[in-house]
């Protein structure tokens, strides 16, 4: 592998950064990568659909999806090539096919076809052909810490893949005219050669895109794994740098070498000039944003318990859980909070009882089992058509706030008095569902179905006659009417309270 | 024929029709009520309901009772503006251009599977349904009182219709919704079929006239004297209002609505026997008012809401009218 071939610039990245580079691998050589995957998986899919169609079964275009890892071999090798500028041809690739296909390709097809880093691993097995314990040690040390985050971009471009064809499906479906009866929620349950050839053909067709993406993208994490441990980008910088040298004094690789080797002390005590000026050269060289690539990071780490804390709440804590970890261990101390093991025992229980069962009962409420679900007691409104029925808002004589309205002449005052507080009686004593809408015939219907017509209920069905006559019919009853209402309804609460 | 003097005369009269309608359409005395309340207010209904739960024969029954003439469309796609309103065709005797008058030339016109036509057929019944004119050439002919356009459709079969538009929507007074009938009624109607009380194509001629077209115009001048309050106004008027910024709902009902359920909450009151509304009136004609004049919003049609549900909340929550 000569690496200053490279195309791309071999330098230490971030994962994302390297799946970018991925990314523009792709979009520079999508054309040709297009064409080898063609190459290689449109005879193998189309024979696979016709399969499928004929036999009516899934099968086959399982097993195209489920070669993956072998239609993505020759793409590979067709970017690990081109990246050092050696552009091979299909014919190339058909005849080296045995090379590079078959290396762990097996082990690939069978328990490892759902490793999250496939296209990672493809790399070392394609392009390194390493074996048995010698494999197993590099994709060890290419997978160490830290993490080259091939999994998560397996799980992105796995999502790409079914969103796009997803999206790809729907468009076809609105596209294929109402004459063939194909309905986009037909797909789930009712699949017919046509449906399955259309979600065959626009699943190809977005694997025509997602596939060389996908080996891209591993390939350059890959690449980027090597250039972290390997040091290519240094092995590149100092091969440049000894050409460049090598013309006027060719000691440059001798400084380096002399600056890298661990020499407990220098072998000149005082340099000459020229070898200051090189030196420093080759520090500031090392130091540039190539070989030393600063980055800030922030991480969270557990630590250990600070004791010489002066938070009141820390130390509570500290003393809460030292006494319930070693009961027996116990010695008499000073501190504030020496409170008996029992105390504290109950506390701590009791709390998460009381959390245990506070949660419970959400559960249950949520699920409809609550108690507070069981209960049928209706509440008993506020307002009923309007009308505000609160104690607080009703005279606390009705008979003397009666009086004074029909005084006044306002029988329409008169009565709303009355049916506010007949209604606000008889809803405590005959509670029923009623909404902020609920009118007051409704209020009577639904106190009659609910508990049939008692005299309270009667006398309220005489009331609301009257209201009605004097409200919406606009022909009042007279103020006589409005006493006998009132002394009836004196008797009737007199009657329910010696009753109660 | 009966002719209703006073407001009592009229409601007998109405329950007279609505007891011989009852008769001939059986399980569907809440469809019946409502048709009959529209007519009277002089509105058209949209009935919506499965095949074979007798919209035509509704129709049929309520022209025979009342004396008025009756046609019918099927609307199909291929159907023309001109088929339903008529147009001007040449004479060759004559010389001279002469007027076909379409099925719309009548007085109960029943528009069957309404949305099966493309909206220009349907737009061709606008001018109809709010002028009751019909225009041909330049002519414009109008068309007899009462007149009263009973438009169907299909809820379940929607392939290949064409939804109505808003603005025809918003003409009709009603949309009546036609349910299977109990069990208890199915069970009297096949049993009257079986005994022979009445015929299996259950044919109206046995049904007898109640009244014709000037007792119709006298129960709509009573009914115009029906008292309503400013506070029950007011609240039809907040139960209109509330569907146009109603949580669920994209959008409500215009002020012909309001117009609508003031008009109709009338002829219920005088259904009832009063000579004034109350708001037990206006809930109860609110939901075929406005029922087919929302429109649910996307999240709620999500949530499997129905406009009866929206309103059902709709009215549970506008306050009734305060004393």
């Amino acid at each position: 592998m000569e690496l200053e071939k490279a195309s791309a610039r071999l330098a230490p990245r971030s994962p994302w950064q390297a799946v970018d580079l991925g990314t523009k691998l792709y979009r520079q050589w999508a054309a040709p990568v297009l064409w080898v995957w063609l190459a290689f998986t449109l005879v193998p899919f189309g024979l696979m659909l016709g399969w499928s169609l004929l036999a009516e079964t899934l099968w086959p275009l399982f097993l195209f999806w489920w070669l993956k890892p072998l239609w993505e071999r020759p793409v590979l090798a067709w970017y690990s090539h081109a990246l050092f500028a050696e552009t091979l041809t299909l014919k190339q690739l058909f005849q080296r096919w045995r090379q590079y296909a078959l290396p762990g390709l097996a082990s690939q097809l069978t328990w490892r076809r759902f490793s999250p880093a496939r296209s990672f691993n493809t790399c070392v097995w394609q392009l390194e052909g390493a074996k048995g314990e010698q494999l197993s040690q590099r994709l060890r040390a290419l997978n160490s810490y830290p993490s080259n985050r091939a999994g998560i971009m397996t799980i992105v471009v796995l999502h790409l893949e079914q969103f796009m064809a997803m999206g790809l499906m729907v468009l076809l479906y609105t596209l294929v005219p109402w004459q063939f009866s194909l309905e986009w929620s037909d797909w789930f349950y009712d699949q017919g050669a046509l449906q399955m050839a259309i979600a065959s053909a626009t699943l190809y067709l977005v694997m025509c895109v997602t596939e060389p993406l996908y080996v891209a993208c591993g390939f350059a994490l890959y690449l980027n794994k090597r250039t972290w441990l390997e040091g290519w980008d240094l092995q590149l910088g100092l091969t440049r740098l000894g050409r460049h040298r090598a013309s006027r004094t060719g000691s440059t690789l001798l400084m380096l070498l002399a600056l890298l080797l661990p020499l407990p002390e220098p072998v000149t005590a005082q340099p000459s000039p020229r070898n200051n000026e090189e030196q420093q050269q080759v520090i500031e060289l090392l130091a540039g944003p190539d070989y030393m690539p600063f980055e800030e990071r922030t991480e969270r780490q557990w630590k250990d318990r600070d004791d010489d804390s002066d938070s009141w709440l820390e130390k509570f804590w500290k003393h809460f859980f030292d006494n319930l970890d070693d009961d027996e261990q116990q010695e008499p101390s000073d501190s504030p909070f020496d409170i008996p093991d029992a105390v504290l025992w109950i506390l701590f229980w009791g709390v998460f009882a009381g959390l245990a069962i506070w949660l419970l009962i959400k559960v249950m409420d949520q699920l409809g089992l609550g108690s507070r679900n069981r209960d049928s007691t209706p509440v008993i409104p506020t307002h009923v058509a309007g009308m505000d029925i609160r104690r607080q808002s009703l005279p606390k004589n009705l008979r003397d706030a009666t009086e004074q309205a029909l005084g006044a002449n306002d029988i329409r005052l008169a009565l709303s008095l009355m049916l506010r507080s007949a209604l606000a009686e008889l809803l405590r004593r005959y509670p029923v569902a009623l909404a902020a809408g609920s009118t007051e015939q409704q209020c009577l219907r639904n106190l009659q179905a609910a508990h049939g017509e008692p005299l309270p209920i009667l006398y309220l069905q005489r009331l609301i006659q009257a209201w009605i006559s004097t409200a919406w019919a606009h022909r009042p009853v007279d103020a006589e009417t409005v006493r006998t209402l009132l002394a009836d309804w004196e008797q009737i609460s007199a009657e329910e309270a010696a009753n109660a | 024929m009966t002719q209703p003097t006073t407001l009592a005369d009229a409601t007998r009269l109405a329950q007279d029709i609505e007891h011989h309608l009852n008769q001939v359409l059986i399980g569907q005395r809440q469809v019946v009520r409502e048709v009959l309340i529209a007519l009277v207010s002089g509105g058209h209904v949209l009935i919506e309901g499965v095949p074979g739960l007798g919209k035509t024969l509704l129709v049929r029954s309520l022209g025979k009772a009342l004396e008025l003439d009756f046609n019918r469309i099927q609307f199909t796609p291929d159907l023309m503006p001109t088929d339903v309103t008529g147009h001007a065709m040449y004479d060759q005797k004559s010389e001279q251009f002469r007027i076909r008058r379409g099925p719309a030339f009548t007085q109960l016109l029943l528009a069957d599977e309404i949305n099966r036509a493309p909206a220009k057929t349907q737009a061709a019944l606008l001018e109809v349904m709010q002028e009751r004119q019909i225009t041909i050439e330049g002519k414009a002919f109008t068309l007899n009182e009462p007149y009263m356009v009973l438009a169907t459709q299909n809820p379940l079969d929607q392939e290949g219709t064409y939804p109505l538009p808003e603005a025809e929507l918003d003409r009709f007074l009603f949309k009546v919704l036609i349910d299977y009938p109990d069990h208890a009624d199915e069970t009297r109607l096949v049993n009257m079929v079986l005994d022979g009380t009445i015929r299996a194509s259950l044919d109206v001629e046995s049904l007898t006239p109640v009244t014709d077209a000037a007792g119709l115009k006298a129960m709509k001048t009573l009914s115009d004297g029906v008292l309503i309050d400013d506070e029950v106004l007011d609240y039809a008027l907040r139960i209109v209002r509330a569907t146009r910024d109603f949580s669920g709902l994209s959008h409500g009902a215009s002020p012909r609505a309001s117009i609508a359920l003031a008009r109709a909450s009338r002829v219920q009151a005088l259904f009832e026997g009063r000579d004034f509304v109350t708001p037990d009136d206006v809930q109860q004609v609110a939901r075929p008012v406005l029922r087919h004049r929302i429109q649910l919003s996307a999240d709620a049609e999500i949530e499997g809401q129905t406009p009866e549900t929206a309103l059902g909340r709709l009215l549970e929550q506008v306050e009734a009218p305060k004393q």
